[in-house]
């Protein structure tokens, strides 16, 4: 099953966010609780983590990027 | 409330030490005081090249290193005092929920401190401490510099006037502002020793646990020094993908230096330049780390007894 991650909203305020890192690349498997990116706001780098296993299929943004909240930034391939 | 006593002004070990106490300690909030030895510290996802003059910092022997939060670039030496705050990450961000004890004890204690901006302390409109944070795992990491008796000037210099706009670049950019020293706030005068041990009393009152790293845990931070921040990796290959382009006048006669960076490598490389031969000065560019000590030797390849000059282009 094919699953969307989305820029979370942090704060009330928030409107976007940095995706400043991908910590895991296309094809990797991930366990839940693994960081798969992180994310700047307000001065805060956030360390994002799977909620469950499966494999990154899909990065649909570069590291710099600025994404709004709630827009996908990835597809997790889940059993 | 805990508090891991530090005894290093090495600014590479701190950042581990932090990082270390953030991922070990988990069942208990964690207050720490540090200082560092002068050093010029970047958010995590800062450009480096953009944010300060990497060859003034080179030719004065300040280091660079790169934090693991976020927000922008901030100077410390002797006279400022780090504080980190460590806790559970329950609903929304929120600064004043990191700010507001520590405001609280700098009162107490006799600093007349305020917040500012959303997670600035200042005296009057003298900012005395910016902060930034990380989360992960379902813990926060809130962190602050406290100007007591910094060298201001230093800071000035580093972070105001050589600030380099000769990028186009993602990333976080720093804010400029007019800074003020504790010190020169106080009622009743007192010294950084005493500040910083009264701060520490107020935030981890008498009867809480005041450990030291054990030898085992302390290998384990010099590991993550030796491994995380001492690497060309974490410090430079993290900078974001740039176009640097700057054109002047170079041993008297016009110079136009252009390349790209990506994961800290450069490419497309060009100086045009009657003084410099642009087809070795690409050739010894393109590939090539972005890293002062790498530039110089290019630099001197390229331009003898001009190298330095040619740096300021480069750079």
């Amino acid at each position: 099953m094919e699953k969307e991650l989305t820029m979370p909203k942090l704060r009330p305020e928030m409107e976007n966010g940095v995706l400043c890192a991908w910590l895991k690349e296309e094809g990797d498997t991930v366990a839940a609780g693994e960081p798969l990116f992180e994310i700047e706001t307000d001065k805060v780098v956030n360390q994002i983590e799977a909620t469950e296993s499966g494999v990154l299929k899909k990065q649909l943004f570069e590291e710099g990027d600025t994404v709004n909240v709630e827009t996908p930034v990835a597809i997790l391939e889940t059993k | 409330m805990l508090t891991v006593l530090a005894h290093s002004h090495d600014p590479f070990y701190n950042q581990a030490f932090e990082e270390f106490v953030f991922q070990s300690f988990q069942d208990d909030d964690v207050f720490l005081l540090w200082q560092n030895s002068p050093t010029v510290i970047v958010g995590s996802f800062q450009n480096i090249c953009r944010e300060v003059h990497v060859e003034t910092l080179r030719r004065l022997g300040i280091p660079v290193v790169r934090r693991m939060s976020g927000g922008g670039t901030v100077y410390h030496d002797l006279g400022n005092v780090n504080y980190t705050y460590i806790t559970r990450q329950d609903g929304p961000l929120d600064y004043d929920r990191c700010l507001q004890p520590v405001i609280e004890a700098l009162n107490d204690i006799g600093v007349p401190a305020r917040k500012n901006r959303t997670c600035d302390i200042a005296i009057g409109e003298g900012k005395i401490s910016g902060s930034a944070q990380r989360s992960a795992g379902g813990r926060v990491l809130h962190h602050g510099t406290l100007l007591f008796e910094a060298d201001l000037t230093v800071l000035d210099q580093i972070t105001t006037h050589h600030k380099n706009d000769c990028f186009q670049s993602k990333g976080t950019v720093s804010a400029i502002c007019p800074v003020t020293n504790i010190a020169d706030h106080l009622a009743a005068p007192m010294t950084l020793e005493e500040f910083k041990e009264r701060l520490l009393d107020r935030m981890v009152p008498p009867g809480c646990p005041r450990l030291t790293l054990t030898a085992e845990q302390e290998s384990e931070v010099c590991r993550l020094r030796d491994e995380k921040y001492l690497s060309w990796e974490w410090t430079w290959g993290r900078t974001p993908a740039f176009t640097y382009e700057k054109s002047g006048t170079f041993a008297g006669i016009p110079i136009r230096v252009a390349y790209q960076a990506k994961k800290g490598i450069v490419s497309n490389a060009e100086i045009d330049c009657d003084a410099v031969d642009g087809d070795e000065a690409a050739r010894l560019l393109n590939g090539q780390r972005l890293d002062p000590e790498g530039f110089d030797t290019i630099c001197r390849a390229l331009a003898g007894n001009r190298a330095e000059e040619l740096m300021d282009w480069l750079l």
